[in-house]
């Protein structure tokens, strides 16, 4: 899969506390192609931000220690210096928060925040930059942008924040976009259109993207590989039809169910997967999700508890880690 | 009333009055003790803000006096510079060619000026000067707190309500009363003091309030912060506060001929104000640099057992008594029972009140209303030793005390103890109140607004009155009189035996006998119990390394100025 | 913004006006009979009278306030006739115990207050500040740990005591200065500096320490802040995220309690300007208290508060320059 954009290989990340070693991401591997939508989904604490922020290089080097490879376009980000991995970010990669009104300053006009990033990367004058600034913001819908250049975050509604904070991941043009839950502080009416906005962009752009959320809606909508975390592992990766028809998990059949579908096969009641996140300090022997799995029975023994299962072919271009696809009788 | 200046004791006795001795004779002050050098500058580390006044009407702070008297203001007569009670004490001319001549019953005094005696501006000091600046004693409104002795003395009508019917050079009226009491000779040299009563000891008098002052300079109260000098030094530089500071130079136009009293020898005189009272110490006993030749005029309470215990200090520290005898006053109108407040007396815990007040550097336990250092007019009255009938241990006896009050037939004796409240005081006022319980007496304590303490307590007094007293010059007629008779009476006795032998005492002119009557009348005081005599105060301080020489001059309590020097 | 400041600026005005009427009843209600105290030194229950009528005393609080009040502007006489006291316009009152009018007196003294305030405020801010983003960075690493304990025992530490123990080494032991003696920095620069070195270092050393542990938390709160994040995600470097996104941010507390202390300096540094023997305005409250003057406690007392109002207006306003999102309140 070398000719993956992005390719992460066996990436552990761990935070050391006073309680413990939180490992937070165990042994992900996973790739992207070019141009592509990765939807990665699951629930708080399943690993899936911090996998973003290390791919940015968000995490802070002293409080965090992390393994394995990241190659972007078959550069090693893990291995580069900070300086470069710096110069990266903001060009190469950009990254979009999930609060809009936290994640700007609120103290700067989302004019000076959108030019402080264009300058950074380009060496332009600031006036040219202001121009880039007001283009980025009429490519993102913004209405009447040479005005609203001027304006602070917090005359801006949060939809409108929002798509500041699309132009300024996309002003310099980046090859990978990472959205982390884009739509889930926005109000249900406004979630569509900046979903919608996020597709348009991209299509026009090419850019490759890897939306994180909780909501499978928008994976359904947006994504063409799905990769399901759980206790930080990649517990399901297929295509986005594979796993919402073939979910080859329980973990996974557990989400699908606890979620309306946006296909029209509306469950009437929600189904929540009882039980808690497992803790990231000493997880559950054996398969992480087995406190919580309710399929468990038809894996005889004690598999489930004792061993961990791999990650195996669950079909073509789908893969999860599940004892029911080699010991079980489904 | 000399008033001086020190934290905790002043805060006790606020008001209360000064001292000075009295003998005859005595030749020139310090030109003959030697041996110091010339040049080099002397500096004083106050904790002060400023002098309080630089008036010679006004100054009244025995430290002040003397080291005013010893650089910028001459008086007709001033104490001789020595060391020792009686030394230190006795009576010198000044500006005067003797120590003055009175009249054969002393009701006129007559003071002749040495020749060549100058202002700063060279012009010369004339009876005239001497006059005017005493005529300033009537000026009400000069800052107050002055001596007013003239007032007192000089034969001037009073209105019916006591006051003068002279009102000073200033406003003028009744001048011509002044002009007859205070006369000049011919040569404008000899002044004439006539008095409304024989004053035996007017010639000590006059160091107080009697300076002179450029006659006809028209000097309100902007004279206390620039007068002009007659002495060795004149005023160079005078700033407030902290970081200000009191600058003395030569006086060029001083002729050391018209002045064998003052030896002069530092170049300069420097008084830096504000500065915290324990950097000035610290200063002092490091005494590096500049700082050898400085000195604190007191001494805090913590640094006190270092100064004193430490063998590098011997030699410039200075631990004597001040000019303070505390007592608490007995008011005879609500206690007429002599054995009511002999019991009183005998009840006290004066060892706590010692300790209270700092132990043995705060002074030793007081006999009687007079003080050792005022000289020959003190002797020992034999108070706790003898005169209530038996022993009585600094700690008090409360059964003594109880046998009086049965022997008086009073039982549940209840009084009411006024004090100026400070912190030392409210500690003072619970050890009254313990010490006297155990003799069954009740003791309630009334703290009064220490600015306001001798106002309320002379109007309104109750049975008991924390005070103080030091005598004005070395003479127990400025202790017993004003004490027992009329001036600083918080005791209210009316008692015309005793006044009738004090004012025999006051008149007598043979100093030797006079010292003899007060002797008895301090003992009879003390037998009678007016005042309960707790403490002789003591006062502590530091000089640099290159200071000399350093003793406590009696006649202020203060360091020897006049004789000062520094070494190079 | 310009509306903002006026409005600002009226209110304070107001402010100053019921605090001068505040200040000059309640000290109007003191006991102290200032017609005794200042009545000269033969006192008669007459001479007492006449000096009432003098200073005015015998007329209402409200009349006297009001006397007060015009003397700002049209100055005031006291008493009549050749002896008659003029205290030119604008007279904030007379000292009847200095015997100089209470303005001239605060103004002698203001500036050495100003410069001792000014100088320690600049140099505990930098260094409060420095030091606490430095602390943050390194947060948890042995010179955090050390800053912070070493700032723990500044902040606790009494200016009385820290001060005459540096005057103590400093001065009087090794002799790398000599004794303070302050000359106003126009006369003798050299002097004013080194009288004014170690009180400045005392004063910074004592409320660096605050500001250390202010900017500290405030700067570990900020950078755990989502535009942090977002700068960072830009690619800005390191340190512009720290100067330009985290340390604004980080600073509106620090801003309201530095115009604060600044303003608690000017009649604050009472006790080390009597340990330093600095003739500022700290010596001359403590003076009208032993002695008392009502005259210039007062004055000094609308001096102060009117430092702290201002104070007050230039931290609003300096909060709305920070802070846009205040503008609109």
């Amino acid at each position: 899969m070398s000719h993956d954009f992005l390719q992460i290989n066996d990436l552990r990340v761990s935070f050391p506390t006073d309680d413990g070693v939180v490992r937070a991401v165990s042994g992900l591997t996973l790739s992207v192609g070019r141009g592509e939508t990765l939807a990665i989904v699951g629930e708080s604490g399943s690993g899936k931000s911090v996998t973003a922020q290390a791919i940015m290089g968000l995490l802070n080097p002293l409080a965090t220690e992390i393994d394995g490879r990241i190659l972007l376009d078959g550069v090693d980000l893990l291995a580069c210096d900070p300086e470069h991995r710096r110069s990266m970010r903001g060009s190469a990669m950009a990254m979009i928060f999930q609060d809009p009104l936290s994640s700007l300053h609120p103290f700067y006009r989302v004019g000076d925040q959108l030019i402080e990033a264009v300058r950074i990367h380009q060496d332009v004058t600031k006036k040219e930059a202001r121009t880039q600034a007001i283009d980025g913001l009429r490519r993102v819908g913004i209405p009447d942008p040479e005005r609203r250049v001027d304006d602070y975050p917090h005359q801006l509604s949060g939809g409108m924040r929002q798509r500041v904070m699309i132009a300024m991941a996309l002003i310099n043009g980046p090859q990978l976009l990472i959205a982390d839950e884009p739509t889930t502080a926005l109000d249900v009416t406004v979630q569509a259109q900046i979903t919608d906005l996020m597709m348009d962009l991209q299509q026009q752009t090419g850019t490759t993207m890897i939306v994180i959320t909780h909501d499978l809606g928008v994976v359904a909508e947006m994504a063409d590989h799905v990769c399901v975390m759980y206790g930080g592992r990649v517990v399901e990766y297929g295509t986005t039809d594979a796993v919402y028809y073939r979910p080859s998990m329980p973990y996974t059949r557990g989400l699908l169910a606890s979620v309306p579908r946006l296909d029209g096969a509306y469950d009437e009641h929600l189904d929540p997967i009882p039980g808690n996140p497992p803790s990231l300090i000493r997880p559950p022997s054996g398969c992480v999700f087995h406190p919580r799995c309710r399929e468990r029975e038809a894996v005889p023994g004690d598999l489930c508890s004792t061993v961990e299962p791999d990650l195996v072919t669950a079909g073509p271009d789908h893969r999860a880690r599940c004892h029911l696809l080699t010991e079980g009788t489904p | 009333m000399v008033r001086f200046r020190r934290g905790a004791v002043i805060a006790a006795t606020a008001a209360a009055a000064s001292l000075v001795l009295a003998a005859c004779g005595g030749s020139g002050g310090g030109s003959s003790e030697g041996g110091g050098e010339e040049g080099g500058t002397l500096t004083i580390l106050s904790s002060a803000e400023q002098l309080l006044t630089l008036d010679p009407q006004v100054v009244y702070t025995g430290e002040d006096l003397a080291f005013l008297g010893a650089t910028i203001q001459r008086s007709l007569t001033a104490y001789q510079v020595a060391p020792g009670d009686a030394e230190g004490t006795t009576l010198v001319p000044d500006m005067a060619t003797d120590t003055g001549t009175p009249s054969e019953d002393a009701t006129s005094w007559s003071f002749t000026l040495r020749d060549g005696i100058t202002w700063e501006d060279g012009s010369p000091v004339t009876c005239a000067d001497v006059a005017y600046g005493t005529s300033r004693q009537f000026d009400t409104g000069l800052a107050e707190g002055g001596p007013v002795y003239a007032v007192t003395y000089l034969d001037i009508p009073t209105n019916e309500d006591g006051s003068s019917q002279y009102l000073g050079p200033v406003d003028g009226t009744g001048q011509e009363l002044f002009d007859s009491a205070v006369t000049c000779s011919e040569d404008n040299k000899t002044i004439t003091f006539n008095l409304n009563q024989p004053v035996p000891d007017f010639n000590y008098t006059v160091t107080l309030g009697f300076s002179p002052v450029p006659a006809g300079m028209t000097t309100g109260e902007e004279y206390a912060n620039k007068p002009m000098s007659n002495g060795p030094y004149k005023i160079q530089e005078y700033t407030k506060g902290p970081g200000g500071k009191l600058v003395l130079v030569r006086n060029e136009n001083w002729s050391k001929d018209s002045d064998p009293y003052r030896l002069a020898l530092p170049d300069s005189w420097v008084v830096n104000f504000g500065i915290e009272e324990t950097v000035g110490e610290q200063r002092v006993m490091q005494s590096s640099g500049e700082d050898a030749t400085a000195m604190v005029q007191s001494l805090t309470t913590a640094s006190l057992p270092v100064v004193f215990e430490d063998a590098q200090y011997e030699g410039r520290r200075i631990d004597a008594f001040d000019a303070y005898t505390i007592y608490a006053a007995l008011n005879t109108e609500k206690l007429p029972d002599e054995k009511v407040r002999q019991a009183i007396g005998a009840a006290l815990d004066r060892e706590a009140l010692m300790l209270n007040a700092g132990g043995t550097y705060a002074g030793d336990y007081a006999d009687g209303a007079v003080k050792p250092n005022i000289g020959i007019d003190y002797a020992p009255t034999g108070l706790w030793e003898t005169l209530l009938g038996a022993e009585v241990p600094p700690t008090g006896d409360p059964e003594l005390a109880k046998k009086l009050l049965s022997e008086a037939g009073v039982s549940n004796l209840e009084v009411t103890l006024d004090y100026g409240q400070t912190e030392d005081n409210d500690k003072a006022a619970a050890i009254w109140v313990e010490s006297l319980a155990r003799a069954g007496i009740t003791v309630k304590p009334n703290p009064i607004e220490r600015g306001q303490y001798y106002g309320v307590v002379f109007e309104n007094p109750n049975e008991i009155m924390l005070g103080g007293w030091g005598p004005d010059w070395p003479n127990a007629s400025t202790v017993l009189p004003p004490l027992f008779v009329q001036g600083w009476n918080l005791s209210r006795v009316n008692d015309e035996a005793f006044a009738a032998k004090v004012k025999e005492a006051s008149q007598e002119v043979d100093r030797e006998k006079q010292a003899t009557m007060w002797h008895e009348l301090s003992k009879e005081a003390a037998q009678k119990m007016w005042i309960v005599p707790t403490r002789f105060g003591r006062d502590q301080r530091l000089a640099g390394t290159k200071v000399g020489p350093i003793f406590s001059w009696a006649a202020y309590g203060s360091y020897p100025y006049p004789i000062m020097y520094a070494t190079q | 913004m310009a509306a903002y400041i006026i409005r600002r600026v009226l209110i304070m005005l107001l402010l100053l006006l019921l605090l001068t009427l505040i200040v000059f009843v309640l000290f109007s209600l003191l006991p102290a009979d200032v017609a005794r105290l200042t009545c000269g030194k033969i006192c008669t229950d007459q001479t007492i009278e006449l000096n009432r009528i003098r200073l005015g005393l015998d007329k209402s609080v409200f009349e006297q306030y009001w006397l007060f009040l015009s003397a700002l502007f049209v100055g005031r006489t006291y008493g009549i006739g050749d002896g008659a006291i003029v205290c030119e316009a604008p007279c904030l009152g007379w000292s009847f115990t200095k015997s100089e009018p209470v303005l001239e007196l605060i103004l002698q003294r203001l500036p050495t207050t100003i410069f001792l305030a000014l100088g320690a405020f600049v140099l505990f801010l930098v260094g409060g500040v420095l030091l606490g983003v430095y602390s943050a960075l390194k947060r948890g690493g042995w010179q955090d740990r050390t800053i912070t304990s070493v700032a723990l025992i500044g902040y606790s530490l009494p200016s009385f005591f820290f001060g005459l123990v540096v005057i103590y080494f400093v001065i009087i032991r090794w002799q790398v200065l000599p004794f303070p003696q302050y000359e106003h920095p126009w006369d003798d620069p050299v002097q004013f500096l080194q009288t004014m070195i170690l009180p400045w270092l005392v004063l910074a050393i004592l409320y660096a320490a605050f500001y250390t542990r202010l900017t500290r938390s405030q700067m570990l709160e900020t950078l755990g802040e989502d535009y942090i994040r977002t700068a960072r995600a830009k690619g800005l470097p390191e340190r512009t995220v720290i100067r330009k996104h985290a340390l604004r941010a980080g600073l509106t507390p620090i801003v309201t309690a530095a115009g604060l202390d600044l303003a608690g300096l000017l009649g604050g540094a009472i006790i080390l300007e009597a340990v330093f023997s600095l003739p500022g305005l700290g010596g001359l409250a403590i003076s009208s208290v032993v002695n008392p003057d009502q005259a210039i406690l007062v004055g000094i007392t609308l001096v102060t508060a009117t430092f702290i109002i201002v104070a007050n207006l230039i931290v609003d306003i300096l909060y709305a320059v920070i802070d846009p999102r205040v503008r609109v309140a």
